[in-house]
């Protein structure tokens, strides 16, 4: 799909449809480590987000901005503000021509930036960024030797699972797996794993 | 009167709050107080747009406080703030206090007429009455209360308090915990700080050992909190301090600012986007290497003095940006710093202004004769020193006379003299293609620094510098090859190996991720050689199966202080973490020679290359070494890791090194494979005898070649010898592979990043190549086609 609304709305709903396709998985994850509602957030959120009629937006950086604003509303955790976050930034950065493969890795940095930023983790904390560091570093490396968007997206999305399952032996240091402290080792990341979704649903729309 | 926002994730919670605070005022004196609280469909959570509402709606000249719970509350009043109009969220403030204490506080301040800081300091200062009820033990640890985990008075009401991210890049070390303690020290205050993310603390910030107790990493968020008579005073310092990273940069204000400002500050992740490989055409442009001093006007002595004590603090201040900046090359700019730092130098020159000369003339003579001198020396090191002097002298020339030396802007291809590594880093890889240098070697610091970031060099053209300004020139790095104005019958050429070049590097970069097979089916691991974690991303972006060297003196070349066995291990699992959790090959301290520790001074020896290097080093100082290796065991649980031992000559050296690891792993449990740098031919030559005391073996080219070839790597008199390659070194090499079939056998040198040599290290029996990050790609190309 373009980088059009269209493109982004196709990105969405297959991000939506992974969570949603394994939402119970994602609470299981959560229930590991947290609050157990991980899955159920976030599937509330993304329903908002598909309900949005992208035709009623002026452009794809609308749409999106609509989308960081959907999920900062009605996620409810941390999870939904740090998503809705990283939309507002992609949305404002988000690349005006087609197959600028670039412009969509600087769109994902500044968006990435501000989750970190709003967030204050760092690699190796357990978070979701420990999935998305490395995504979108592949993804700029691949555009840098002068790959498209599809090929570009699919390392991105190796990276990202390679990320996320390498949370597993990590201490949690942000948010309320933190609070277990060692015990947290040897659960996956429930945010990891959802922001996989992320990158992998991207992967398999924006090309 | 001020305005106050709740926020929490329970409506009926937020709701009951504000009935017990608002006991705390009569109706006609109670502050505005909105609710944020809870989802729409009623779920606990929190909703930044509607604390936006809330904001706009408790909105007063006087300001708004704003209360939360946990976690996402916090954070979405943070995201409220960027929502709102810019003049409200001025007057805006997220405290830190627990929400009912701190509500019950900050209404009945505010209902006395308090201003929004009074008010906030209430409410952090309300758990104070429940701690000295109960007393500090039945606090967790990190919650900031006077006199709980510290020596202080009693809780004051009149505190101050202050938080925010510690943003240098290797969290508050010694030197900023130090600038903080210096400068915070004079006041008459009482100042406690606490590492908010984990908890650590308080500590009193006039203790530096207290201060590093509490392990504040970039990302942690410091708290402090002030009570005295000079408390205003003492907190716009810390302020001020934290602003400019406590001494580090001036890029405090980051935090509140755009992408835009930090992608300009990170220069060295775009850095990696090309090999240094291509080849490139464009106009000369000659870098001036003398500067016009005609018209410098010199003062009297006094002045002089003044100009050049001040041009040598601000060139130092820049060499230390730098080595922050460029932290695969701290050590080189670090080391430029430390020669004008010299005592000596500074009296010499000194002397010179007493003598009525001017500052001007003093850099221009004096650090010409010492460049002269050491270039003169035998010692290869002190004469690589001689490029340093000269490029001294040419920041303290420009700085004296505001002459531009900028060079970001510099376009096409550039000729020097000789490429000195602040030209280096501060060229622009988008509009410089290509440097040439008329005279210097390959192994210039310069040349790694200017490789390291993806432009190609060529080296020691001596015709070069009679080439005039705009002239079409070509250069390939990979061959050391000019053309100047090139037929149209050679650009023809120069285009087709360049779009060959270009080619080779794009199907390389498609492929990268996918595992290297050799034709005849033998997988061939491609790992990278780092020493930062910029190193880690830039080698998985590339396909790298692991790093098969992690450079550690390189790592924490930076510290001026021995990093812990904790540090160490945290540094570890981040390397581990940016690979994706891929092996990592950690290997310990190699320090001597040309890469220095500041935590490991070393008596200057005649020939370090043939001195206390390695392991050698290990044995004076085996506490550093234990403590290494117990950063190894820790980080072995967390990520997968395994351990080389560098500069190897005997087996009883081997044997030490592993029964210090065996105690160790026997204190923490576990296991971690162990391998052995082969780098000396003594090594090479006897690989068998090594075989019963490791699982793996790492052959280091450079150091095999110098060794072998008794060639100086940095001497350009000797550069034949010692680059290249050699049957010499391959007969080594052999030898050292045939004695360890059939267990993994990397290579970590040069030989391994060049790609027209894969194929024979793969018949030589090579299982694993560390290469160059940028490299792995082409490497792993090379290993299919033509393996």
């Amino acid at each position: 799909m373009p980088l059009n609304r269209a493109g982004a709305a196709a990105w969405l709903a297959a991000w939506a449809q992974k969570a949603e396709a394994n939402v119970d998985y994602l609470t299981d994850l959560d229930r590991q480590i947290g609050d157990a509602d991980h899955g159920a957030n976030l599937k509330r959120g993304l329903a908002a987000v598909t309900a949005l009629d992208p035709d009623g937006f002026a452009g794809p950086a609308d749409y999106l901005k609509k989308t960081g604003l959907t999920l900062v509303s009605t996620v409810g955790g941390a999870s939904g503000l740090l998503y809705g976050t990283f939309f507002l930034r992609v949305a404002a950065a988000w690349p005006s021509q087609e197959g600028d493969a670039a412009g969509l890795g600087a769109a994902f940095k500044a968006g990435l930036d501000d989750i970190q930023k709003r967030g204050k983790a760092v690699l190796g904390d357990k978070t979701m960024v420990d999935a998305l560091v490395p995504a979108f570093a592949a993804y700029d490396a691949a555009t840098a030797a002068g790959q498209g968007i599809g090929p570009a997206l699919a390392q991105a999305a190796a990276a990202c699972a390679a990320g996320r399952d390498a949370t597993v032996p990590l201490i949690a240091r942000k948010g309320r797996a933190s609070y277990l402290g060692e015990r947290s080792a040897g659960h996956l990341d429930p945010g990891a794993a959802s922001a996989t979704y992320l990158v992998e649903a991207a992967a398999s729309t924006l090309p | 009167m001020i305005g106050i926002v709740v926020v929490s994730h329970s409506l009926a919670l937020a709701e009951a709050a504000v009935d017990l605070a608002s006991q705390m005022a009569p109706p006609e004196r109670r502050p505005v107080i909105r609710v944020a609280a809870g989802l729409d469909g009623g779920g606990f959570g929190t909703d930044a747009t509607a604390v936006a509402a809330a904001i706009r709606g408790a909105d007063s000249p006087d300001g708004i406080l704003i209360l939360a719970d946990l976690g996402s509350a916090v954070l979405s009043s943070e995201l409220a703030l960027e929502l709102v109009e810019p003049d409200i969220a001025q007057r805006a403030q997220v405290c830190p206090a627990p929400l009912v204490e701190g509500l019950v506080a900050a209404v009945a301040t505010a209902s006395a007429g308090g201003d929004r800081a009074a008010a906030a300091a209430e409410a952090n200062a309300g758990l104070a009455a429940k701690v000295e009820h109960l007393g500090p033990g039945d606090l967790p640890a990190g919650v900031l209360i006077p006199g709980a985990a510290v020596a202080g008075p009693a809780p004051d009401a009149a505190a101050l308090v202050w938080q925010g991210a510690i943003e240098n890049e290797h969290g508050l070390h010694v030197r900023p915990a130090a600038a903080l303690v210096a400068n915070l020290g004079p006041f008459d205050a009482q100042i406690q700080l606490s590492n908010q993310t984990l908890g650590k603390g308080p500590v009193l910030a006039s203790s530096l050992a207290g201060m590093t107790t509490l392990g504040l990493r970039r990302g942690d968020v410091l708290a402090a909190r002030i009570t005295g008579p000079e408390a205003a005073a003492a907190l716009a310092a810390l302020r001020e301090l934290a602003a400019n990273r406590f001494g580090e940069g001036k890029k405090g204000a980051a935090a509140s600012k755009t992408a835009d400002a930090d992608d300009a500050a990170a220069p060295e992740a775009a850095d990696s986007a090309q090999t240094g490989r291509q080849i490139v055409v464009g106009p000369a442009q000659h870098l001036a290497a003398v500067i016009d001093v005609s018209g410098y006007l010199p003062g009297d002595a006094a002045a002089e003095r003044t100009r050049l004590d001040e041009a040598v603090a601000a060139v130092l201040a820049r060499l230390q940006a730098k080595a922050r900046e460029q932290t695969r090359h701290f050590g080189i700019f670090a080391a430029q710093g430390a020669l004008l730092e010299d005592p000596e130098l500074a009296q010499t020159l000194h002397a010179g202004i007493a003598e009525g000369r001017t500052a001007v003339a003093i850099v221009e003579h004096d650090f010409a004769a010492l460049a002269h001198e050491l270039d003169a020396l035998d010692d290869p090191y002190l004469r690589e020193r001689a490029q340093d002097i000269r490029s001294l002298a040419r920041q303290l020339t420009a700085e004296l006379t505001g002459a531009e030396i900028d060079v970001s802007e510099a376009e096409g291809i550039l000729i020097v003299s000789e490429l000195d590594p602040f030209v280096a880093s501060s060229l622009n890889p988008s509009r410089c293609l290509g440097v040439v240098t008329c005279s210097g070697g390959a192994t210039g610091h310069g040349v790694i620094v200017a490789a390291a970031r993806g432009i190609p060099v060529v080296t020691g053209q001596k015709e070069a510098a009679d080439i005039p300004n705009r002239t079409i020139v070509g250069l390939d790095p990979v061959h050391q090859r000019l053309w100047v104005n090139p037929t149209m019958a050679e650009l023809a050429e120069i285009d087709r190996l360049a779009v060959e070049r270009r080619n080779e590097a794009t199907l390389a970069a498609e492929l990268c991720q996918e595992p290297a097979v050799t034709q005849a089916g033998r997988r061939i691991l491609v790992e990278a050689n780092i020493g930062c974690l910029d190193d880690a991303l830039t080698a998985l972006g590339n396909g790298a199966d692991g790093a098969g060297l992690v450079r550690t003196e390189v790592l924490f070349a930076d510290w001026d202080h021995a990093p812990t066995a904790a540090e160490q291990a945290d540094s570890f699992q981040r390397l581990g973490q940016a690979l994706g959790g891929r092996m990592l090959t950690i290997r310990t301290w190699d320090p001597g020679g040309d890469k220095p520790l500041a935590f490991l001074p070393q008596a200057p020896e005649a020939n370090p290359m043939l001195g206390e290097r390695g392991l050698r080093a290990m044995r004076r100082a085996p506490e550093l070494f234990h403590t290494q290796l117990e950063a190894v065991a820790l980080a072995s649980r967390r990520t997968p890791v395994r351990v080389l031992f560098p500069m190897v000559c005997e087996p009883a050296e081997l044997r030490w090194a592993a029964d210090k690891l065996t105690q160790v792993l026997g204190r923490t449990g576990g296991h971690v494979a162990v391998g052995m740098m082969v780098e000396t031919p003594a090594a090479a030559l006897r690989a068998a005898d090594f075989g019963p005391l490791v699982d793996f073996i790492s052959i280091g080219t450079n150091d095999l070649t110098q060794y072998a070839m008794a060639a100086d790597r940095g001497n350009s008199a000797v550069a034949h010898l010692a680059q290249g390659e050699h049957p010499a070194v391959w007969d080594l090499i052999r030898l050292a592979a045939k004695a360890f079939a059939g267990r993994p056998i990397a290579v970590c040198g040069d030989y391994a990043s060049q790609p027209e040599l894969v194929p024979r290290l793969v018949a030589a029996g090579a299982t694993e190549l560390s290469v160059r990050p940028p490299l792995v790609g082409l490497v792993k190309l090379a290993v299919r086609t033509r393996a």
